[in-house]
């Protein structure tokens, strides 16, 4: 086995996602205690400026840069990374737990017949290099620390925000080009197509700043409000499952335990009553604001503050006095 | 079509769930079957209603069978659960090849799945069985059009920013999650006669698995200390007048919470 630390640098279209990083700031440190080497692995179609913005990131790179690449397909990833991982044999793969990482690390885990925790929010390790993976059960309601037992390497993905990206790690990767030419007719599934939504907002669970409105919303239209909100503080909207069972929000919006964990530095609930099923999907976000009319909501045992108070009023002065507060900057 | 679901009894959301000891949870006695399992009963049934065939729910599990229950009730054709007190002790992968050693030999179209179970929340029995079984899965699907189960289908994933829309052949594997459709209710009828269904049972030695394979002996991974989860601090109600609480919560956002 060797001593490196390996992340799976997940790109879409040529953009490294930012969990990739904060993985890689992770594992820097991480490898002050255990002397490792952190190699990034970046697989895709046309690298270069993804390459570029990793280098500063990581000691390696293992670089598969192949036209059949070109869409993440678990079949395509999981025949290019695993013979790798069999000859390098890291002792550690973090992924972020993205739509993808969620998608590939079980299978590969099952192929390599190794361990793997997902959707971690913690992770330590300790000098001997044993990973220590901690992850919410029952939708939060307890954690637990999970460890590895024999089997290398402890694959784990991690939620987005989880660590802080650290600009500063300023090395120079060295770059391992593989070279393994595939059939791409030998693959069982292909990508045919990418329907993007609308607007440039981050998905919900990749924002730093969520803001969300439920019920209390009344009409689909009134959501313009939030959007205001939101485009001052760089924010994704998020919502209920009310309203998304009354056709008023998309379900990829949906925080809960039948849509999306998040892990915001800050969430902003407004006419959310709390239901358990919702705030399951909050456990993880540092800083919570509720605004309910009703000051029994139960949102506001989940809150560090709250306001009780009509949306309608606190919104749109909220979104005012934001832009003031952000021109101050 | 010949079709399998996969499904799982789990606690309620709404069930409490505590730390007892570094190793053990309290669980509240309030069960229900996995919200997700329930939509790929229901793409199951759609698929048949659609083409014939056959719905068979499947679980693995020594106690509760009340998912298959709420399968049959929701007109499912067959329940099977496989059940072996050597499975005490499983991980999900011993889960997945327990599931995979079952359906290797069925003459299976199409297996769905759960994007999770409600519970440990791992999103790994899916795609475990899928690579055991050497077919291609697509996870957490909200879309699913098949014209003809002989050619190629289409099948949508949520990504970030996006949907992504694939195309395979059967047999495959896909988990199902909210978006895909919305699970039928039963009727009162099919609920009785599902009470009264006989599940087929199905033992370890009868896959040609032994207790060395699941269980205990087989982990990768485990829990090495439950912790309860972090407490937050007690909410702090901003009580001043509007317009003051919200000059007052921009404050409190900038320079308390930092966040801002
Ligand atoms: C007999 C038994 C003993 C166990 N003992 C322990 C133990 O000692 N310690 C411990 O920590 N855990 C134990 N488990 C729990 C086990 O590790 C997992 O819960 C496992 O059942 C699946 O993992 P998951 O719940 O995270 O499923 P996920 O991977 O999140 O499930 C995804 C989907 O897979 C399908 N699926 C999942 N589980 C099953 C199943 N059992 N049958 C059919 N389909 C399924 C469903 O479609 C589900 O939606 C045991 C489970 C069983 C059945
Ligand atoms: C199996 C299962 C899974 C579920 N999964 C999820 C999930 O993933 N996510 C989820 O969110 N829910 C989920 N739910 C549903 C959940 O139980 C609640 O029903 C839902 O969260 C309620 O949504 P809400 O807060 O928008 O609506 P409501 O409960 O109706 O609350 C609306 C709130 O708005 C307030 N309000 C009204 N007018 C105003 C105003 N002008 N200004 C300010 N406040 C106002 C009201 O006082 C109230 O508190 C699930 C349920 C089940 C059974």
């Amino acid at each position: 086995m060797s001593n490196e630390i390996w992340v799976f640098a997940e790109q879409q279209e040529g953009k490294v996602r930012r969990v990739a990083f904060e993985l890689l700031s992770a594992a820097a440190d991480f490898s002050k205690k255990t002397g490792s080497t952190v190699a990034g692995i970046l697989l895709g179609s046309g690298l270069q400026e993804a390459l570029k913005s990793l280098t500063s990131y990581a000691d390696k790179i293992y670089l598969l840069d192949d036209p059949g690449l070109a869409a993440y397909t678990s079949d395509a990833y999981l025949i290019h990374m695993a013979p790798l991982i069999k000859e390098h044999q890291p002792s550690i793969l973090l992924g972020g737990a993205t739509s993808t990482g969620k998608d590939l690390f079980p299978r590969l885990a099952m192929h390599l017949q190794t361990g793997y925790a997902p959707d971690c929010t913690g992770l330590t390790i300790e000098e001997n290099g044993k990973l220590i993976a901690k992850r919410p059960l029952y939708g939060g309601k307890v954690f637990a620390e999970m460890i590895y037992l024999e089997a290398k390497p402890q694959m784990a993905t991690v939620r987005n925000n989880t660590f802080l990206v650290n600009q500063n790690l300023n090395k120079s990767a060295q770059v391992i080009p593989i070279s393994s030419p595939i059939d791409p007719s030998s693959l069982k599934k292909k990508v045919i197509g990418l329907e993007k939504a609308a607007g440039a907002k981050l998905d919900i669970t990749e924002a730093e700043i969520v803001v969300a409105a439920g019920r209390g919303i009344k009409a689909p239209e009134n959501f313009k409000i939030m959007e205001e909100l939101a485009d001052v503080l760089n924010a994704s909207v998020g919502t209920t499952r009310a309203t998304v069972d009354e056709g008023w929000r998309d379900v990829k919006d949906q925080i809960g335990k039948s849509g999306k964990n998040i892990s915001a530095k800050l969430y902003m609930a407004f006419g959310v009553s709390g239901a358990i099923h919702h705030i399951l999907g909050i456990g993880t976000c540092k800083t919570v604001v509720a605004v309910d009319t009703d000051p029994n909501a139960l949102i506001f045992n989940y809150a560090d503050y709250g306001i009780v108070g009509d949306l309608f009023q606190i919104v749109p002065a909220l979104t005012e006095e934001l832009k003031k507060a952000m021109a101050e900057k | 079509m010949d079709i399998y679901v996969l499904v799982k009894q789990v606690p309620d959301p709404e069930a409490n769930v505590k730390v007892k000891s570094d190793v053990e949870l309290e669980i509240e006695n309030k069960y229900f079957t996995n919200f997700f399992d329930e939509i790929a009963i229901e793409a199951g049934l759609k698929l048949r209603e659609k083409f014939g065939g056959k719905v068979t729910v499947l679980t693995v599990d020594n106690k509760k069978v009340d998912a298959l229950r709420r399968g049959i009730a929701m007109g499912a054709d067959d329940a099977i659960q496989i059940t072996d007190p050597a499975l005490e002790g499983s991980d999900p992968f011993a889960i997945a090849k327990t599931l995979a050693a079952y359906l290797k030999d069925k003459p299976f179209d199409l297996i769905l799945a759960g994007r999770q179970a409600m519970d440990d929340d791992a999103g790994i029995v899916g795609p475990g069985v899928a690579e055991l079984l050497g077919i291609p899965h697509v996870n957490m699907i909200v879309g699913l059009e098949i014209d003809d189960p002989k050619k190629e289908l289409k099948v949508v994933r949520e990504v970030e920013g996006g949907k992504e829309i694939l195309s395979c052949f059967l047999p495959a594997l896909f988990t199902c999650q909210k978006g895909l459709n919305n699970p039928r209710i039963p009727q009162v009828m099919n609920v009785m006669k599902a009470m009264k269904a006989q599940m087929k049972k199905v033992d370890l030695a009868a896959l040609g698995l032994s207790a060395v394979d699941v269980g205990g002996q087989a982990v990768k991974i485990k829990v090495q200390k439950y912790l309860p989860p972090p407490k937050r601090p007690p909410v702090k109600m901003i009580k001043e007048d509007f317009p003051e609480n919200v000059k007052q919560l921009v404050k409190l956002l900038k320079e308390e919470a930092k966040v801002i």
